[in-house]
């Protein structure tokens, strides 16, 4: 007989069971393929983009005051540059306009589109036919994520002035194409931008000095490099001098993709955990089932290792198979998930096929099935023959009667449940750790997507972002702390505080430094070890920087800021994805060590029972005067995670739609192997009058302890390890602590909806148990 | 006189296979008695475990009616079936069917909870039970596979003794023993018999159908004899033989 037949026929004997498991690698070789895909390629894709678009590698923008006619030159001379270019631009400070759900407020650098030049050249991927007089080029995240479409009204509001365009086209860049970089950028055709050039005051003329370099990896370097040197040699007092590289911009757009992608990987782990859960449960019925053909086959002389190779190759069929097949499904969804990433990105993804990756997934899917099954399997070298054909009777093991009837409380049908459920411990072992895992997944899903969609705080505060309402710019020499006693006066301000974000350099790094007198008053406590400063000679850092800087509390850092330059004391040390990590906290007093005149520009205000829009008109009507602007931080929040929300919603689908098909296909699969294996049982009990509800209702009792306890546990583990698993998942963005809301009353609704489905999926697979009729029984 | 427990009318049972119809059973009218032991026997494929398990609401009719203690077993559902059999029907088969999750007296109580929610009760009597049919305390907590094929039959005689049935059925019970279990096993129906229990078995063996006192011949689905033997006594043995023997060559076995 070929071992191959054998195989075969095993596939057939079981045809459901093995449809289920043929799904199951499926959908695992599915997200694991996409995962892998996404993780290995988002890098080069990013990377390639570059090279594609020719976008600079550093960028740094100034106002043109601020410019100097050597800086170029300067540049030029650093080691590793290849190629410098300057262009004028229009750099405007805090642009609103509406994105996605809300009105964003960013730094907008406008550039003529009809100039000439070499680095980061305007390549529309849509552009409007006819064009008209007043239409504007955005990158292409504005369609993606900003949900504007070609022809599209498009207004820029900067100093109350509004600006009214028309969509004329999208174009792709790497270097300021989303709204997670805090810059982005448009361009007018030459008579717009012209036009606008005059109607804007002269801070807002710009220069861009872009730079390409050798080795892209050192251009975070570079740009330190040269914001230090030019803020060092302009004579500008007022001067506006920033800068973006390559490395910092793709490790903020791919960071959400990356976290994604391993979300997707972890599931596929699970999947794959969950499957080879199944082949062992299946294996072992199979050795049980099939104990006398083991006999027979070893009694005309079949070899241990042949048998054990028949059993193997059904499993290898399946899991080969089904791999190619989920690796071929793969490249149908991609284009979903191409989607997400150009909506994180601002660029369009091509799909590219990676041989390679494909054959790892294929290669860590059919390993694992092979070894789970050998390892399961293993023990049929060590039945005789004689044992096998006996039916194996050494193989079942009754230790003990649990709940003997003569004496265990509780009604007839629970008791017989009880011990039905002890009897199959193996596979009610393979139902918990399934149940454990899947509601798990289901509780880090859904916990994912309240943090990120539905009450932000706990996500806005890993950006370092302060949770307050309104945002107010104060004039220069306006009186800062008087505005702020005023503004604490209105009605329904809970409270105002002065916290300014200013760029300083910390032992020679740039680093984004928040100036505030209240930190104690602050509703964002990023600082996770140690405190924030109180007095004038301390500070705290975030971990990235103490990282940089090989410095921890109780060590002395230099900070500069301009020409000054003083030593601080660390205090703390802190935690942010915002700024790439790069932050740091300074007290009022600290800051006027360096600048000595330094009174605060922005106040942060605290709203209770009025709408933030109500509230702005109000504070510009008193205090218009003093004010440069207010920014609705609520909707900018709303504005700027709106694209975050729909890639988290789409994996939280995802892992809930999988949940349930797999506990549906789990339950589905096990109860029925279950009442074929005991339909002798369930004949008997029939014959002696238990009625088809009675014995679905033992069935149900029978898994109901296994589902609780999975659930249970699962949802323990979801509540005390989500935190965790998502640190560990953010860590190389910037977090160290991380403290999502896990709101007891949704894991127990979660808990409580995979309780009901595996409930009710059990009810309704145990109806088979109506066919199993007594006479059938005995005709058998 | 003796009352009827078992009346059918017009009985038929047809199967049907690959389109194929087999009249197994053709209009038979039957009555059984209380605290009879009667034998059902023919030759294979008569149709007599399809009889046994007509009347005893295990399988239903195709037509015709078996009226069962004053209730037509005909008109009852599944399940409704499912509760009179637990009610007034105890079941031995020749596989015997324990529960091999379930030690020896959790098989008998497993049935007897079913009817008799008064655990101390029923757990004396199931006791009584076993003890009656030589199933020592020593095996009560040993599981089906610890015991012999005898011990284990008459653990399936008390399963169906246990809810005090109006009939017992047995389906060619020593099916699968050796004689010496046999033996034991079927003076254990004798003994229930004698105490006024009904009983109504299927066999094909000759040395098991002296121990009834009524034998119906069965052939190609009809009952082509009746045979009234008399209540069994080992003293008669040889009598009672010859007149099996004799009845039976009649009947063409």
């Amino acid at each position: 007989m070929n071992i191959m037949y054998l195989a075969m026929a095993n596939i057939r004997k079981s045809k459901s069971a093995a449809a289920s498991l043929f799904i199951f690698i499926v959908v695992a070789a599915l997200l694991l393929n996409i995962g892998l895909m996404v993780i290995t390629q988002i890098n080069a894709f990013f990377d390639r983009k570059v090279e594609q678009l020719n976008d600079p590698h550093v960028t740094i923008m100034m106002n043109q005051a601020s410019y100097h006619s050597n800086f170029r030159e300067f540049t030029a001379n650093q080691p590793g540059v290849t190629e410098t270019e300057e262009e004028k631009s229009i750099n405007i400070d805090m642009a609103k306009f509406i994105f996605g759900d809300g009105e964003l407020s960013s730094s907008v650098i406008i550039f003529n589109a009809d100039a000439k030049r070499r680095m980061g050249p305007l390549k529309l991927v849509e552009k409007r036919k006819p064009s008209s007089t007043n239409e504007i080029f955005v990158p292409y995240s504005f369609k993606t994520s900003g949900g504007y479409e070609l022809g599209d009204n498009f207004t820029i509001t900067y100093q109350d002035k509004k600006y009214e365009y028309r969509i004329g086209g999208f174009f792709e860049t790497t270097m300021m194409g989303t709204n997670n970089i805090g810059v982005m950028k448009f361009m007018l055709p030459e008579p717009s931008y012209l036009k606008l050039v005059d109607e804007l005051d002269h801070q807002s003329e710009g220069m861009v000095l872009s730079v390409m370099t050798e080795d892209q990896t050192q251009s975070s370097k570079l740009k330190n490099d040269l914001i230090k040197e030019f803020q060092q040699s302009t004579e500008e007092t007022n001067s506006y001098i920033e800068g973006l590289d390559v490395e910092l911009v793709k490790s903020v757009n791919t960071l959400t993709i990356n976290i994604v992608a391993t979300i997707l990987v972890a599931f596929a782990a699970i999947i794959v955990l969950v499957s080879l859960i199944v082949i062992k449960f299946r294996v072992s019925n199979s050795i049980e089932d099939g104990m006398a053909n083991i006999g027979v086959l070893k009694a005309i002389g079949y070899t241990s290792r042949q048998i054990l190779a028949s059993i193997i190759l059904q499993f290898i069929l399946i899991a080969f198979s089904a791999s190619v097949a989920g690796i071929a499904l793969s490249y149908i969804l991609m284009p979903f998930f191409g989607g997400i990433i150009s909506s994180l990105s601002g660029l369009i993804w091509h799909q590219t096929v990676d041989i390679m990756i494909n054959l790892v997934s294929i290669f860590l899917v059919t390993f694992s099935v092979v070894v789970v099954t050998l390892l399961s399997a293993i023990r049929v070298r060590r039945i005789l023959p004689v044992a096998a054909l006996r039916g194996g009777i050494q193989t079942h093991s009754f230790r003990k009667n649990y709940f003997p009837l003569e004496k265990a409380k509780g009604s007839l049908h629970f008791l017989l449940a009880i011990k039905s459920m002890l009897a199959h411990a193996k596979q009610n072992v393979m139902i918990l750790l399934i149940m454990i895992a899947l509601t798990f997944a289901s509780i880090f899903s859904v916990v994912l997507y309240y943090n990120i969609a539905s009450d932000k705080t706990a996500f806005v505060n890993l950006f370092g972002a302060e949770p307050a309402n309104i945002y107010i710019a104060v004039k220069p020499d306006a009186d800062t702390k008087g505005l702020l006693s005023n503004i604490e006066q209105m009605d329904h301000v809970r409270k105002v505080n002065i916290f300014d974000l200013i760029e300083t350099r910390i032992d020679g790094q740039t680093v984004y430094t928040n100036v505030t007198d209240h930190y104690d008053q602050l509703e964002n406590n990023i600082v996770y070890e140690g405190r924030q400063p109180k007095f004038e000679n301390e500070i705290s850092i975030s971990w990235v920087v103490s990282s940089q800087i090989n410095k921890g509390i109780g060590d002395t850092v230099e900070v500069e800021f301009g020409n000054e330059a003083g030593s601080y004391l660390v205090t703390g040390i802190s935690q942010s994805i915002g700024n790439s990590g790069q932050v740091a906290a300074l007290t009022m007093g600290g800051m006027q060590q360096l600048r000595s005149d330094y009174k605060g520009s922005t106040l942060y205000v605290y709203l209770d029972g009025i709408s933030n829009n109500d509230f702005i008109k109000n504070v510009h009507e008193q205090y218009g005067d003093i004010i440069i602007e207010t920014l609705d931080i609520d909707e900018n929040i709303e504005s700027q995670t709106g694209m975050y929300t729909a890639a988290v919603f789409a994996v939280m689908l995802m892992v809930l739609a999988i949940t349930v098909l797999v506990v549906v296909m789990i339950l589905y699969l096990v109860i029925k192997t279950m009442i074929i294996k005991r339909k002798k049982e369930f004949g008997v009990m029939k014959a002696i009058g238990y009625s088809t509800i009675q014995l679905m209702n033992q069935i149900s009792i029978s898994f109901l302890p296994v589902i609780i306890t999975g659930v249970v546990i699962g949802g323990l583990l979801g509540y005390f390890f989500t935190n965790p698993m998502l640190s560990i998942l953010l860590s190389s963005a910037g977090v160290k602590r991380l403290d999502f809301i896990i709101h007891v009353p949704i894991i127990l609704m979660i808990c409580a909806g995979i309780f009901i489905l595996a409930n009710i999926v059990s009810m309704i697979v145990s109806r088979r148990i109506k066919k199993i009729s007594a006479y059938g029984l005995i005709a058998e | 006189m003796k009352k009827t427990i078992i009346k059918t009318e017009k009985l038929c049972k047809t199967f049907s296979t690959s389109g194929i119809q087999q009249h197994v059973l053709k209009n038979l009218d039957i009555h059984l008695v209380e605290e009879d032991f009667t034998i059902i026997m023919g030759s294979s494929g008569s149709g007599k475990s399809t009889l046994l398990y007509a009347i005893s609401g295990m399988d239903k009719p195709t037509l015709g009616d078996i009226d069962f203690a004053g209730k037509n077993l005909s008109t009852l559902n599944n399940d409704q079936l499912a509760v009179f059999r637990r009610n007034h029907c105890g079941f031995v088969f020749q596989q015997i069917y324990l529960l091999d999750n379930m030690s020896v007296l959790d098989n008998v109580l497993a049935s007897g909870l079913l009817v008799n929610k008064n655990k101390r009760e029923l757990v004396k009597k199931s006791k009584e039970l076993l003890k009656q049919v030589g199933i020592d305390e020593s095996s009560w907590f040993k599981f089906p596979a610890q015991l012999s094929g005898g011990e284990a039959q008459r653990v399936g005689i008390v399963r169906a003794l246990i809810n005090s049935p109006k009939i017992l059925f047995a389906d060619e019970p020593t099916g699968a023993l050796n004689s010496a279990s046999s033996e034991r096993v079927l003076d254990v129906f004798t003994n229930v018999n004698r105490n006024g229990q009904s009983v109504v078995m299927v066999t094909h063996d000759i040395q098991t159908a002296l121990r009834g006192n009524r034998i119906l011949y069965l052939r190609d689905g009809v009952i082509c004899g009746d045979l009234q033997l008399g209540a069994y006594s080992e003293k008669e043995n040889d009598e009672r033989q010859e007149k099996l023997k004799h009845f039976l060559a009649e009947m063409g076995w």
